[in-house]
């Protein structure tokens, strides 16, 4: 918990909590939904194709998806990790914040599992779609939509 | 931005029973609609975007045909936030109507929405001829180009609207 004390008091937290920069919170937290909207996005395209939307679409085609995802998550996990300072010593205890991590670890363990199953196997990218495959695309949509509200209720819940 | 001139289109906005019952008698409406707003954008921001990205030439080999079927779950995602949009404007019309941020989102709105006409009526029935590896013409790119700036800057100005232009109204 001290940890959390000094890390909120540190001059970085400062800077993003109150600074009247319009770079500081407002636009860290702006590129925390411009990442947000890259990661489920692009996860929500490719869980839709598994399950049969855009049914022609070549699924080596969506070779760039794991890049944008990547990008996206980076960007949300450092703008993430400024965003915590700001409020270190009650987000370390909030409920909701640490159901929002674990729908995202959950989300992300499925995507693997997807990449796993289909993108790294060229077999799997010619063959029609297990079924297997569309449970974890299904399974991936709860999760992401999981992760948003929780994200977002983050500022409504103690 | 103060805009005297709207002050009694807010206040009537306000008086209405839409607005009192969303303000006033559901306390989980306000996040609720929040909740979805995102998971709104996110649908909206990853269909529409997968499409824009196709037009502007990226995933050679996807038939522009197949790349449109995601495209009514980009009108999805938006029908879900234009939606929610209102509810909050209903609720709280004196956070928004005169907030100059909210009309730069407008502004990007109506530029996408545009856009998006402009392809349909225009150049859609030629793209879609085009084989499924030719090279996108200039057009399109402009067209996925327009697309995809516009619906990031209606992010922007719509999640830095209470911090672009602060409202001394706002809070109410």
């Amino acid at each position: 918990m001290q940890f959390f004390t000094w890390l909120q008091d540190t001059q970085f937290a400062h800077w993003v909590a109150s600074d009247p920069s319009l770079l500081a919170y407002p636009t860290i937290l702006t590129l925390h939904t411009v990442g947000m909207a890259i990661v489920v996005g692009t996860c929500a395209v490719v869980d839709l194709r598994l399950l049969g939307i855009g049914g022609d679409i070549p699924l080596a085609a969506l070779g760039a998806a794991p890049r944008l995802v990547w990008a996206g998550f980076l960007i949300n996990a450092a703008t993430g990790l400024a965003l915590f300072t700001t409020d270190a010593e009650h987000k370390a205890t909030q409920t909701v914040f640490f159901v929002k991590l674990s729908l995202i670890f959950l989300a992300l363990a499925v995507y693997a599992r997807i990449r796993k199953l289909v993108f790294r196997s060229p077999a799997a990218l010619a063959a029609p779609i297990s079924s297997e495959v569309k449970a974890l695309a299904i399974l991936s949509l709860i999760l992401w939509t999981g992760a948003t509200v929780a994200g977002r209720l983050m500022a409504y819940l103690l | 931005m103060t805009i005297p001139a709207l002050d009694p289109f807010i206040d009537f906005i306000r008086s209405t029973r839409l607005s009192e019952l969303f303000r006033n008698q559901v306390a989980w409406l306000w996040p609720l609609c929040e909740s979805l707003h995102f998971v709104g954008l996110s649908l909206l921001i990853g269909a529409a975007g997968f499409f824009d990205l196709r037009l502007l030439g990226f995933m050679k080999g996807v038939p522009l045909r197949s790349a449109k079927r995601f495209v009514p779950w980009a009108m999805a995602g938006f029908a879900v936030n234009l939606l929610t949009g209102l509810i909050f404007f209903i609720s709280q019309p004196q956070q928004y109507a005169t907030n100059l941020a909210m009309w730069l989102k407008v502004l990007f709105l109506l530029v996408a929405g545009i856009n998006a006409m402009l392809f349909e009526t225009s150049y859609s029935d030629r793209l879609m001829a085009l084989g499924p590896d030719a090279e996108m013409p200039f057009s399109a790119k402009v067209i996925g180009a327009v697309s995809l700036i516009a619906w990031f800057a209606v992010l922007y100005f719509g999640r830095m609207l209470p911090y672009l232009d602060p409202n001394p109204r706002s809070g109410v």
